[in-house]
């Protein structure tokens, strides 16, 4: 399996993410300047020229049409992935965390971190596709201010997601709580921590129906969306910034690392830079990925399961293909039971009878 | 009536109602004898005798402490030796008063059992006690009753494990741990404390320790002492109080504990229990009497470490070295041994021989005398063996496990005192007359170990000791040589030759530490600490096979007992600062081979890795035995080990099993919810459905490349 190395971005890469049909893979650096990728051959179809700081995210719309950015320079800003002009710049009170298009590509909402006087704030902007861009207003449609916490100490969003049919914003914080908010009232809906430290990322399977969490505590942990049951957690030694769902297989693939402040004082073999590769259900892992020398912040797996693509601090971009040898690799247990398992549950049974005599 | 009155006239002013100022001082009255001891079982002398034994008893008893003393009165008055005026004799006993009473309490302590002479050992009794005792008659007394049996727990009850498992006990965060490990698969844990986290505490915050037998678990509270913990479910078997305790020392055959709590100005800094009675056997103080140097300044004191106590192998002796001597208590009373200490000029260091009562010393050059190795029997103070040795920097003693060899690594210096060089003294103690080989080694020897329960040892050495690639040199202390073939025997026979040989030198490596596996033949080359590489090297030296691990920044390199697997471990200190780094403390687990046995188990914070040691209950012949057999034990371990792996597997899948269906149908759930939701997600698509695979039109495209083109001429003959 051997990658294509994706050169392009000049500093450490935030989002990497393929669009919905996954011929695309669009990804955004600290350089300024997001690009978009033919993920067949990893060759660069164009770059999205306009913003002044860091790109923190980036969504395309369900039909790859419209691509927001969201930026450090305090600002959101909305292209034509086709031509890659940008439509309309939309300027907020601070930098720019994240940003997400609604169901329906109608509609997008950005979440800006606190900034001198203002708070942190969920904005929802509109934007209909079929309307004139110039007519689209400055100011958002809705506006939830995110207060300090009660101890005075300030929370930072880190992620914002639209729950199936627009009916509920789904914000990650970096003190380990997700919030949901009504996309209409602005009113807080659920709040719980499936963490303790950072979130630092959230990922959706295609469906909207499971999300896993990729958290500084050295663990992603598995939820369904419908109840926010806690499924499955995924343990690793390091903190964890992305963790994708395979829709291929039942995978789990997982990236971070040794956070890059503290890696300058250790040897690079120990900063544990590998993609992981854990099963969905058994929360076992089961192989790993070499080849970044800086912390991997951000994974995208391919819709159609036969790539995957990790975007690190050391700036590079690893676009993998999937060996053979990966995609024909079935679940470690049969389907049908094994010669003697029988038996040996009835053995058990007859070993548990004995203890309760 | 007239002169009473003048008189009283006369003498107006000398006498007053208000009190005198200032009042004498009179001592207080003692109401008590609280300060005062009997002695009995004293030799009973003659009158004319009666000033000797006076001077004698008298001189032992001011040891203690100061005996009072009255004013006015130049020799002690607190001290009577009474005579029996009939039988013109002491009486054989003597009371004593002290000027203070922890003075008595001392001489209770201290002089208890004391060996006067041969046939006499003292009894001291408080008087207070004593004439308590003397108002007893004999009907109050009763039989006490005998305290109920309880069972000890059986603290063997871990080795007889149906598996026959090690043990290794880890402290990391809040929590401890004793686990199985079966040299195969994952370590299981046996308990971590269970019973201590539901009432709400920590099993240990501080260290463990395990004992030389592994009988005992200690658990060390720093506040208040040392909990032993044994048995089946680990459950309390004795508390021994030692504030401040610090690091605890068992003795090998475990019947006694030392507690030790560092602490410089206490003068019960190190404490001696009995295990089974509990009872407190002794105290010292950190450094014994005389031992530091009082013209040496402060800071320089601070640095010399106090010696360490030893104890002999069979339990009989501890010593500690003082200064030119060394002093042999015996127990249980913790006496010193014939009443004197080992005297041992200039002595330097001392160690036990892990097997005999066999004590082996060196001095450096001390005015005239030359710096020597000395070997002292136990408790005759025969000295087995002398080895004098010139020019000499600095000595450093290793036993070999049996106690069968003794190494002494000697730095020398030349006569500039600016080059410094080794070499090796090696003494072979079961052979009459203690040989003494000495092997000349010109590089600097880092490392010296001999090989357990076998001849061999093995070095590290380099030109330059502060150098990173570094020699491995292994030597057997026979060598085997055919000798010339005989008449009427064809083949040469080999012969062994009690003569040291080197065998081979491993070089150019990258080590700072070398490890034998408890077993012999297997040493692991380490290359330790947080500047090091961390690589580890297991050699086989038979086999000379060499594989080659890593473990970054390991700083430990731990054998179990059995010599099948090894940790390496990444631990701080407790309360040793800051971690510095949060990341990786843990331990991994290696086969002897070097085979990773599980994954690195990390922990925010790791203390301690300490496996539990159990004895070696086979002879070498019962060994031998079994190596001979070996492929009827492999056949059968094979087989029970293969049916406990298929067992595991099998429980194992059932597991995923189970969790697979139930993970399934939640997703059935969330595929029915969302299959509910179609017709509204179609809406907001403007009617597309995203499911409908026939949206997407698959194009086929063929392209022709031409890679290479050229021009060829044919020429047709």
């Amino acid at each position: 399996m051997r990658p294509i190395l994706l050169k392009g971005h000049e500093r450490s890469i935030t989002v990497v993410k393929f669009n919905y049909d996954g011929d695309l893979l669009f990804t955004a650096s600290k350089d300024h300047v997001p690009s978009m990728w033919r993920s067949e051959d990893g060759e660069r179809i164009g770059t999205f020229n306009g913003h002044k700081g860091t790109i923190w995210d980036l969504d395309v719309c369900r039909f790859s049409r419209r691509l927001v950015t969201a930026s450090a320079d305090a600002s959101a800003k909305l292209w034509d992935c086709e031509t890659g002009e940008c439509l309309k710049t939309f300027v907020h009170h601070g930098p720019v965390r994240g940003a997400a298009w609604a169901d329906g590509s109608n509609m997008f909402a950005t979440i800006s971190d606190p900034f001198v006087e203002h708070n942190a704030q969920i904005s929802v902007y509109d934007v209909p596709e079929n309307d004139d861009p110039s007519t689209y207003p400055d100011t958002p449609r809705l506006e939830i201010e995110l207060p300090k916490n009660a101890n005075g100490k300030r929370v930072n969003a880190t992620n914002i997601v639209w729950l199936n049919l627009n009916e509920a914003l789904f914000v990650t914080f970096d003190n380990g709580a997700i919030r949901l908010y009504d996309p209409q009232t602005g009113e807080e809906l659920d709040e719980f921590y499936p963490h303790e430290k950072k979130i630092n990322r959230v990922s959706f399977n295609l469906d909207k129906t499971l999300f896993i969490t990729s958290s500084a505590d050295f663990t992603a942990k598995l939820y369904d969306v419908v109840d926010l049951n806690h499924l499955k957690t995924y343990k690793t030694d390091r903190p964890v910034n992305d963790a994708v769902i395979s829709e291929t297989k039942d995978h789990i693939l997982l990236g971070g690392g040794q956070e890059a402040m503290s890696v300058t004082t250790t040897s690079g073999k120990v900063g544990k830079f590998e993609t992981r590769f854990f099963h969905l259900v058994y929360e076992e892992e089961f192989g790993t990925v070499k080849g970044h020398f800086g912390p991997i912040n951000a994974l995208a797996i391919n819709p159609n399961g036969r790539c995957y693509a990790s975007g690190a601090e050391d700036g590079y971009i690893r676009l993998h293909y999937f060996d053979k040898s990966y995609l024909d690799m079935k679940d470690p247990v049969p389907e049908e039971l094994e010669e003697g398992e029988e038996d040996f549950e009835e053995e058990k049974q007859i070993v548990s009878d004995d203890e309760s005599d | 009536m007239a002169s009473i009155e003048e008189e009283s006239a006369s003498l107006d002013g000398y006498f007053s109602d208000t009190p005198l100022e200032p009042r004498p001082s009179y001592p207080p009255l003692l109401s008590t004898f609280e300060r005062s001891i009997i002695l009995t079982n004293l030799p009973k002398v003659p009158s004319s005798k009666h000033e000797k034994l006076s001077k004698v008893v008298l001189k032992l008893v001011s040891r203690i402490g100061n005996i009072a003393t009255y004013e006015d009165e130049d020799s002690p008055t607190g001290f009577y030796l009474p005579i029996d005026e009939a039988n013109d004799a002491t009486v054989g006993c003597a009371f004593v008063e002290y000027e203070t009473e922890t003075d008595a309490k001392k001489a209770l302590e201290v002089l208890q059992d004391y060996k006067f002479d041969k046939n006499h050992v003292l009894k001291v009794t408080l008087y207070e006690r004593a004439s308590s005792l003397a108002n007893v008659t004999e009907e109050e007394f009763t039989m006490p009753e005998p305290e109920p049996y309880k069972e000890r727990a059986n603290t063997m009850a871990w080795l007889e494990d149906s598996c026959q498992r090690d043990q290794f006990a880890i402290r990391h965060g809040n929590d401890t741990g004793v686990y199985w490990c079966d040299g195969k698969g994952d370590p299981v844990l046996d308990y971590g404390g269970e019973r201590e986290k539901k009432a709400g505490i920590n099993w240990c915050d501080y260290y463990i320790q395990w004992s030389p037998k592994g009988s005992y678990f200690a658990t060390l509270v720093p506040n208040k002492g040392v909990i032993l913990w044994g048995g089946k479910d680990f459950e309390k078997l004795g508390r021994f109080p030692a504030p401040g305790v610090d690091f605890v020392t068992f003795s090998p055959q475990e019947n006694y504990i030392l507690t030790n709590n560092n602490n410089r100005n206490d003068p019960q800094a190190i404490k001696v229990f009995s295990i089974r009675t509990g009872k407190l056997l002794r105290a010292f103080p950190l450094y014994p009497k005389d031992f530091l140097d009082d013209k040496l300044p402060e800071a320089e004191r601070q640095n010399i470490p106090p010696p360490a106590f030893q104890w002999s192998h069979d339990d009989k002796y501890l010593a500690r070295m003082g200064k030119d001597l060394i002093s042999i208590f015996e127990t249980p009373k913790m006496s010193l041994l014939d009443k004197r200490s080992l005297a041992c000029d200039g002595i330097n260091e001392f160690q036990f021989s892990p097997k005999a009562n066999i004590i082996a010393y060196w001095a450096p050059e001390h005015k005239n005398s030359p710096a020597h190795v000395d070997l002292i029997e136990l408790p005759s103070r025969k000295s087995l063996r002398q080895k004098n040795l010139f020019n000499v920097t600095k000595c450093s003693m290793v036993w070999q496990e049996d106690g069968e060899y003794l190494g002494v690594k000697v730095t020398r210096h030349t006569k500039s005192k600016k080059t410094l060089y080794n070499n090796l003294e090696l003494f072979r103690v079961n052979e009459p007359g203690i040989p003494v080989e000495m092997l000349d080694i010109k590089d600097a020897v880092m490392a010296f170990q001999w090989e357990p329960t076998g001849s061999r040892f093995a070095i590290l050495h380099a030109e330059n000791p502060t150098s990173t690639k570094v020699n491995v040199s292994f030597y057997d202390m026979f060598r085997t040589s055919s000798e010339p073939a005989k008449k009427g025997k064809k083949k040469a026979e080999n012969a062994i030759v009690a003569e040291v040989n080197k065998v081979e030198t491993l070089e150019g490596k990258q080590c700072n530490c070398i490890f034998w596996s408890p077993a012999g033949r297997t040493i692991i080359l380490a290359s330790l600490g947080d500047s090091a590489s961390g690589t580890l090297e297991f050699y086989d030296v038979e086999n000379k096979t060499l594989t080659i691990k890593e473990h970054y920044r390991a700083n430990q390199v731990l054998w179990d007992p059995s010599g099948r697997t090894v940790a390496t471990t990444v631990s701080q200190p407790i309360g040793g600062g800051h971690f510095k780094f949060a990341m990786d403390n843990g331990y991994i687990l290696w086969t002897f081979q070097g085979k990773q046995l599980s994954q690195p188990r990390s922990f925010e914070t790791f203390y301690q890795f300490q496996w539990r040691p159990r004895e070696k209950l086979s002879s070498k012949e019962e060994i031998a035995e079994i190596s001979k057999n070996i492929k009827k034990y492999e056949k059968q371990f094979n087989a029970f080990d293969e049916a406990k792996k298929r067992k595991l597997r099998l429980e194992e899948t059932r597991e995923k099993r189970k969790s697979r269906a139930a993970f399934r149908s939640t997703l059935a759930r969330l595929k029915e919810w969302r299959a509910r939701q179609k017709q509204e997600r179609k809406a907001l698509l403007n009617g597309y459905d995203s499911e409908d695979e026939s949206n997407y039109v698959i194009h086929e495209v063929v392209m022709e490349t031409v890679l290479s083109s050229k021009e060829e001429l044919i020429t047709t003959a």
